[in-house]
């Protein structure tokens, strides 16, 4: 042995091996989206598997591929493993065409997730757009079923059009609860139903009174064109950079700091992100 | 450290010996100018000792350039394939930049998930290095890879009618005890001409890169029109990262039987060069010229790496600057980002 | 559940590329089992031309008639894959695209062959051009693995995947010696799309392009690279459209990417 590594070689842990998954139940959230509630079939590994808000798991089609998927769910909800998914490319378009019980591939869970330690104790403010409510989901829910460490907990969710609206079912019921102050928006609305705000997501920050950036975190995630003006936003109301949190989307192929596919400049998106802080990312040139 | 010595006529014998430990790979020559990695077949005289870089370095014996990881089947999943993982192999004729190469991988494979395949070949892979002097493409020297010790097993220096032999693991002690007859202790005249050896060594290398605050220069640097002009002569072609004995980065794809059932999944050397190197689902390319491309590898070894690791991920074994078919220079390049005059 | 329905056709072309579908002889029954042949009149009879899953189409489209049958096949078909790299980039039939049509008629047939139906033909082209093409397998024949790999992942659901990467990093994994570096060879590798194991320079042959350009292939470079070498600008041009003619002689010469949309 000559390399300098002190390494254990673990042969039935292979850190690229896909744990057996079933897709428990398939949930249309909108047009091209849908939630999948997964769970892997040792039921032991269910129950152990523990992550952290944020955090992203790499999901197998048995016969087409591997991709990495934002995990929706919440740490504190065991033994199963959500994941809200846009039909974009060859794993995603195999996944559709799967009904439920079939297997799948998971391995997991990876990245840094939110730091939620030193989150807790502050105001929470989530800014989300479209499918950005994906990964913001686990930290919405992990706030709220540890309520009492956080202060404020705030919800801004814009989405193109009503039936873009992703978890539809819960929003009817966060939006009246006194815990959260939840706002959704849309950019239009055809139908003319719409019973909430018409308008871009920035358009949600006239609805929150008092944000104290010095005791707030704000937490994104969206396409480019909401960071960018959230953050102008947030800026605007003195957000210190190192207190806005962003999930960046890359091809994490192995999700292990192997593969490089998801380097931006010397940070790996699957190891030191997907959560990067404004500061971060700003220094790191290719980001957004 | 161990140190004998060992005449030049013995060399046949100590490979016979290596045999007992193994597949033996030497380099051999090839073509006009070019030198690959090939089982011994018994005849010292087709072993290249002079080549300084075969096409593709050792790195291909720890990581294929492609190799199963899995097979599938749709009820059972995935299991691990490796099945010439545990086969026992001996590098010879491994010069020190080669070295220092397997161990910037080490840094990428271990951590805290481990990478089995090359882990294993690490454990099997008997590495016994051969001493080298430097040519016009060879800056080893300047990226602290000129020299080793540690991380072989053997090393044989050239000192003219004998080797030095440096003995560097317990496995090396082992290949020299199978074989007493052929060493003897090393003498005044083996240090004195080891010396001679070094020094002359040292004065030969013609190209230097300062690596002096280069992160910084490059930070710098980063919007020089240069990238983008070296980016218009780049053929994404592929080839320095093949080449290169400290590139790691890899694509992953499945294969599937006409049974619609049983497959495989692969893994493949990739490159950061590649159109979809940094494309994601959806169509969007977060590297879309090749400048910015060829940028990306150049800050990667001289920058991210560095900042990760504490070396750089280059070992200036010079096989990029020759595998360029637009002659892309790496080393011009550096220089000219450090305001050297130059070429490039 | 049906077996899916497959048709093989051949428009412009040496039938090489159907013909090594015929040879991928330890597979075929494997392949024969798992679709339904409706029409290959290369390997059968009783052929039938109905509604079909997949569509596999050889040979560049060079008079009406096949614009016909091709635009028809396109009706029937679920998928459409060009095969080989007549169909995808015009083949060595649009080697000389840019002479006209008339001109080389008359050069090839004279007055001889004016009331033959074969004489009514135009600038050879890729499907691409006619048709909606989903998947292109390249070569020059095509290679019998991929052709495999293709059916197999096509059969599951998936378009295939197929390398994308230039000949050089194939070329680079069998360890060859360059021929363009260091012998200064005419090789069209740094252009040309991987696949095929680079079995030329293996042989110490450079690399002719038999399989077309790889997505935003560089041709400014590389022409610029074979001029360094000595070799005239119409050598240049002759060698590198004899197999993608169709990419326009401005291409091969101007610092300009060319970039392609196929899969």
């Amino acid at each position: 042995m000559l390399s300098k590594q002190t390494v254990k070689l673990d042969p039935a842990n292979n850190p690229y091996k896909p744990r057996l998954a079933r897709i428990v139940s398939i949930k249309p959230q909108a047009p091209d989206h849908k939630l999948f509630q997964l769970r892997f079939e040792d039921r032991d590994y269910a129950e152990s598997f523990c992550t952290r808000p944020g955090q992203f798991a790499e999901l197998s089609i048995i016969g087409v591929g591997e991709c990495p998927i934002s995990i929706s769910s919440p740490p504190t909800r065991k033994g199963i493993v959500e994941m809200c998914v846009r039909r974009t490319g060859r794993v995603t378009n195999a996944l559709f065409d799967l009904p439920t019980n079939s297997m799948v591939g998971l391995r997991g869970p990876y990245g840094n997730g939110y730091p939620v330690e030193d989150m807790e104790g502050n105001d929470l403010l989530m800014i989300a757009g479209g499918l950005g409510m994906a990964p913001l989901r686990s930290l919405l829910w992990y706030a709220l079923d540890n309520r009492a460490r956080f202060n404020r907990v705030i919800l801004l969710y814009g989405t193109r059009s009503p039936e873009d609206l992703l978890f539809r079912e819960e929003f009817d019921d966060l939006i009246t609860r006194a815990d959260l102050e939840c706002h959704v928006t849309v950019d239009k609305d055809p139908t003319g139903n719409w019973p909430y705000n018409v308008g871009v997501v920035t358009s949600l920050f006239d609805k929150v009174d008092n944000l104290n950036p010095d005791t707030t975190y704000a937490a994104i995630c969206g396409p480019p064109v909401v960071y960018k003006f959230v953050i102008d936003q947030l800026l605007k109301l003195n957000f210190s950079k190192g207190r806005i949190l962003m999930s960046l989307e890359r091809m994490m192929k192995c999700g292990i700091g192997k593969c490089l596919h998801c380097s931006i400049g010397h940070k790996y998106t699957c190891l030191d992100g997907p959560i990067f802080t404004y500061w971060d990312a700003i220094n790191l040139r290719e980001s957004i | 450290m161990k140190s004998l010595r060992m005449a030049k006529r013995h060399l046949p014998k100590f490979l016979e010996s290596l045999g007992k430990w193994g597949k033996v790979y030497v380099p051999v020559k090839l073509g006009k100018n070019s030198y690959r990695w090939e089982e011994f077949d018994g005849e010292v005289d087709n072993i290249a000792l002079d080549a300084l870089r075969t096409v593709i370095p050792a790195k291909k014996f720890f990581y294929k350039p492609r190799e199963v990881m899995f097979e599938y089947d749709k009820t059972n999943g995935y299991t691990q394939a490796c099945a010439e993982c545990e086969e026992d192999v001996i590098l010879f004729g491994i010069h020190s930049c080669g070295i220092h190469s397997l161990e910037t991988l080490d840094n990428i494979f271990a951590g805290k998930y481990v990478d089995n395949y090359y882990f294993t070949r690490r454990k099997n892979i008997t590495i016994v290095g051969t001493s080298c002097m430097p040519d016009k493409h060879c800056f080893c020297k300047s990226m602290g890879a000129d020299t080793v010790d540690e991380g072989y097993d053997i090393f044989l220096t050239d000192l003219g009618d004998d080797f030095l032999i440096g003995v560097g693991s317990s496995k090396g002690d082992d290949i020299v005890n199978d074989n007493p007859d052929i060493y003897e202790e090393v003498d005044e005249s083996t240090t004195k001409r080891y010396l001679e050896f070094r020094n002359k060594r040292d004065e030969s290398f013609e190209l230097v890169l300062d690596t002096s605050d280069l992160p910084t220069i490059l930070d710098f640097q980063y919007d020089n029109p240069l990238w983008d002009e070296l980016g218009e002569r780049c053929l994404a072609c592929g080839s320095c990262s093949m080449v290169c004995p400290t590139c790691y980065c890899y694509n992953v794809d499945d294969t599937i039987n006409l049974d619609s059932e049983t497959g495989e999944r692969w893994r493949e050397w990739d490159c950061c060069l590649f159109r979809d190197h940094a494309l994601v689902a959806g169509g969007h390319n977060f590297r879309e010229n090749q400048g910015g491309r060829l940028k990306h590898r150049y800050l990667h070894k001289q920058q991210a790496y560095l900042g990760d690791f504490g070396r750089t991920a280059c070992v200036g074994c010079g096989r990029c600057i020759v595998a360029c078919p637009a002659n892309i220079d790496y080393v011009e390049c550096l220089k000219a980002m450090r305001g050297e005059m130059t070429s490039a | 559940m049906a077996k899916p329905s497959i048709g093989v056709y051949g428009l412009t072309g040496c039938a090489g590329c159907q013909l090594n579908i015929i040879n991928c002889e330890d597979e075929l029954l494997d392949i024969a089992a798992a679709v339904d042949i409706k029409s290959f009149i290369m390997a059968q009879t009783g052929n039938v031309e109905c509604e079909i899953d997949i569509a596999f189409v050889e040979g560049a489209v060079s008079n009406e008639k096949q614009k016909k049958q091709l635009l028809d096949i396109r009706e029937r078909a679920g998928l459409l894959v060009a095969i080989g790299t007549c169909a995808s980039w015009g083949g060595v039939e649009a080697m000389i695209n840019d002479v006209p049509r008339e001109v080389a008629k008359k050069d090839v047939y004279g007055d001889t062959m004016k009331d033959n139906p074969f004489y009514d033909c135009f600038n050879p082209m890729p499907l691409k051009d006619v048709v909606k093409v989903d998947f292109q397998i390249v070569g020059c024949p095509i290679e019998r693995p991929q052709f495999i790999q293709a059916v197999a992942s096509l059969l599951n659901g998936n378009l295939p995947l197929l390398p994308t990467y230039a000949l050089c990093t194939e070329c680079k994994f069998k360890e060859n010696e360059c021929l363009l570096i260091e012998q200064d060879k005419f090789c069209l590798g740094p252009v040309t799309k991987a696949g095929c194991g680079a079995r030329c320079p293996s042989n110490n042959i450079p690399c002719e392009g038999c399989r077309g350009p790889v997505f935003e292939a560089n041709y400014a470079s590389e022409v610029e690279i074979m001029l360094e070498k000595g070799y005239t600008k119409e050598y240049i041009a002759q060698q590198m459209s004899t197999f993608a003619g169709t990419i326009s002689a401005e291409d091969l010469g101007a610092r300009k990417l060319v970039k392609t949309d196929i899969p």
